[in-house]
């Protein structure tokens, strides 16, 4: 998916710093703030919402929230563009 | 050639390209049998976790060789699948392992179901195959095996192109993704184990992004059955989740059933006659097509098994569909899965040195004959045929790294691929990758274009690949990441390129591969493999012969 809207909604106090989640991405969306300890949702545009992330995060820290109406079907007609 | 980003330099005996679970089966393999060996994996996320084996549905295809044996399941696949472009020695052997593979994965962490009597829990799918559950934490088990064992493994390196030597492969160069540093790699063997393409389009298929493709296409490698790059599904419209067997319940807006319209007796799994079905339907204005609600069951074979993280990760996904789809209706969605980088039973390629498994090599082997990679109509095939391919490579890579010495490096052949590297980066204007790939997939996407094919359209769908080509080189990245994906886009192109050019070559039907204007399968002709390879920068296209003579399963000419 290219040029998506959707969001990752991140519960700072929370995160233990384990960094499971920047290991989970295997988009690059995430990277990692060594110094705080923290994960930075950078490129949120090239998520894919596998959902990896909130699966592995212990704390339940991470909610995806997909636009899923930003994705495209791909099709000639126009009820599926 | 330091650069303004710095350089750093490797080597190893072998160099793996991608730690998904068919690299690192492949590293954990020769570690077992060569433990002297120093094996390198270079990954461009983080592996363990990088690759398709812990998003998809977990199941390994299981054959019960007690009471079918290799032979039956051949015969029964030259004649319903693979459509006699298969190599039913090679598919043989994948069956003869499955046995032994199951226990590989246990051996290297895996947890698999048993019953109370010790013996596998086996779910039934088909007379001949069933599945086994596998949590998605498979490919992080591999990786901490693959540490113990001594395998070196580098993270978020990005390697783009391949290094040869006297015509073999002698290593690669890439970048640090986080700091853009240079890498190159030396090696006396390069394992490509990158993945397919799937031209980020379905979700939960976005890491096949061909790159290995394109490094092997670019090294001169020979690609076959490129044109079996087209796999799709049905998904609903709204969240775009799959619905797996969704095919057999299609109804339209009259209320038939549809279905009956290309399915005269069962078949194991999605055929391309249900995508050229839709699109029949949806243009006579007899759409929308839905599935009857209670007899779609889309995938649901979570709960069947203790699956911790399996469970978790289709809780979060159903939870997030279901809030959006309101019904059943449903669209197909390109898959892609286009594999075909050519290797033979030891999974080398035509370039000495330079072997590739798992979804990069799927149809370039020929075992899965005229289908795109797993699932490839034989469901649970996708874990089991990189670990397959791993346990071929594993003894001639060894071999290769024992006896051969490494080649010192071209340092002119180095410069050339790693100014071509950066110089997204460097440019001082130009278009963003995704205004390329958004042409790729405006020829890829169609389903009339892409899967229920004709001349008309496969040349439209080239002119937008064309496009896409030119507007390629004037690409302009505004990061690491950005120069990332401006290479993604590149292999997107040529993928693109050589999926449609084969196409227009083949003119018939046979197995997944549909042409509406040339309906029939035609033995006569078309028993041929069409090989791609890049001669001085030129696309060339030439068929060879398929050596069915040689097989025991024999088409009707």
């Amino acid at each position: 998916m290219i040029d998506t809207r959707h969001k990752i909604q991140f519960d700072s106090a929370s995160c233990v710093g384990c960094k499971l989640c920047y290991k989970a991405c295997f988009v690059d969306v995430i990277r990692w703030d060594e110094e705080k300890k923290k994960p930075v949702f950078k490129y949120v545009e090239d998520c894919e919402h596998c959902f990896y992330c909130a699966s592995v995060c212990r704390k339940g820290c991470i909610k995806v929230l997909p636009d899923y109406g930003s994705e495209r079907l791909l099709q000639t007609f126009d009820r599926y563009l | 050639m330091d650069g303004k980003y710095g350089l750093e330099r490797h080597s190893a005996d072998i160099l793996v390209v991608g730690g998904g679970i068919a690299g690192l089966s492949a590293a954990v393999s020769i570690k077992e049998t060569a433990p002297e060996l120093d094996v390198l994996i270079v990954e461009k996320q983080t592996s363990g976790y990088s690759g398709k084996a812990n998003k998809g549905g977990g199941v390994l295809q299981h054959f019960d060789l007690g009471r079918i044996s290799p032979e039956t399941f051949v015969e029964y696949h030259a004649n319903a699948i693979g459509c006699f472009l298969g190599d039913q020695e090679l598919m043989a052997k994948y069956v003869s392992m499955n046995n032994i593979m199951f226990d590989k994965l246990v051996q290297w962490g895996a947890r698999l179901p048993k019953r109370p009597d010790g013996s596998y829990a086996v779910i039934p799918t088909g007379p001949m195959t069933g599945i086994i559950g596998v949590d998605l934490d498979i490919t992080l088990k591999v990786r901490q095996t693959a540490e113990k064992l001594g395998v070196r493994i580098l993270d978020k390196i990005a390697v783009i192109d391949l290094l040869t030597a006297e015509g073999a492969a002698a290593g690669a160069v890439g970048f640090g993704l986080l700091d853009g540093k240079c890498h190159i790699f030396s090696s006396k063997a390069v394992i490509l184990a990158t993945g397919s393409q799937n031209y980020r389009i379905g979700p939960m298929w976005s890491s096949g992004r061909g790159d290995g493709i394109a490094m092997a296409y670019r090294a001169g490698a020979e690609m076959r059955n490129a044109e079996f790059g087209n796999f799709a599904q049905l998904v609903k419209i709204r969240s775009h989740e799959e619905v797996v067997y969704g095919e057999n319940y299609m109804y339209n807006k009259n209320g038939v059933h549809i279905t009956k319209n290309f399915r005269t007796s069962p078949e194991p799994d999605i055929n391309s006659n249900a995508i050229a079905e839709w699109y029949r339907q949806i243009s006579a204005d007899l759409g929308p097509i839905t599935l009857k609600q209670e007899q779609a069951s889309g995938g649901g074979l979570s709960g069947l098994w203790d699956r911790p993280y399996g469970q978790t990760f289709w809780r979060l996904n159903q939870e997030s569909a279901d809030a959006v789809d309101t019904d059943m209706e449903v669209c197909p969605m390109l898959i892609g899965e286009q594999s075909p980088v050519r290797v033979g039973h030891d999974m080398m390629t035509t370039v000495p040195g330079l072997y590739a498994i798992g979804d990069v090599s799927y149809c370039g082997s020929a075992a899965p004959g005229a289908v795109p990679a797993p699932p490839g109509r034989n469901r649970g095939s996708g874990i089991l045929n990189a670990v397959f391919a791993a346990l071929m490579c594993a003894p001639s890579a060894a071999e290769r790294a024992k006896s051969g010495k490494a080649a010192e490096p071209d340092e002119k052949q180095a410069a050339d691929l790693i100014a071509r590297m950066y110089a997204p980066l460097l440019r001082d204007s130009g278009c963003p990758a995704k205004d390329v790939i958004r042409l790729v997939q405006k020829a890829v996407g169609p389903m009339e274009q892409s899967v229920y094919m004709s001349a008309h359209r496969i040349e439209t769908a080239l002119r937008y690949v064309e496009k896409a080509k030119e507007l390629a080189g004037t690409m302009k990245a505004e990061d690491f990441h950005g120069l990332l994906s401006c290479h993604e886009a590149q292999a997107m192109v040529l993928s693109a390129e050589m999926q449609f050019k084969a196409a227009r070559l083949r003119k018939e039907s046979r197995g997944w591969f549909l042409r509406e204007d040339y309906p029939d399968t035609d033995n006569k002709n078309w028993l041929k493999w069409i090989i791609v390879k890049n001669q001085g920068g030129e696309m060339t296209l030439r068929t060879e012969d398929v050596p069915y003579e040689k097989w025991p399963v024999k088409p009707k000419i």
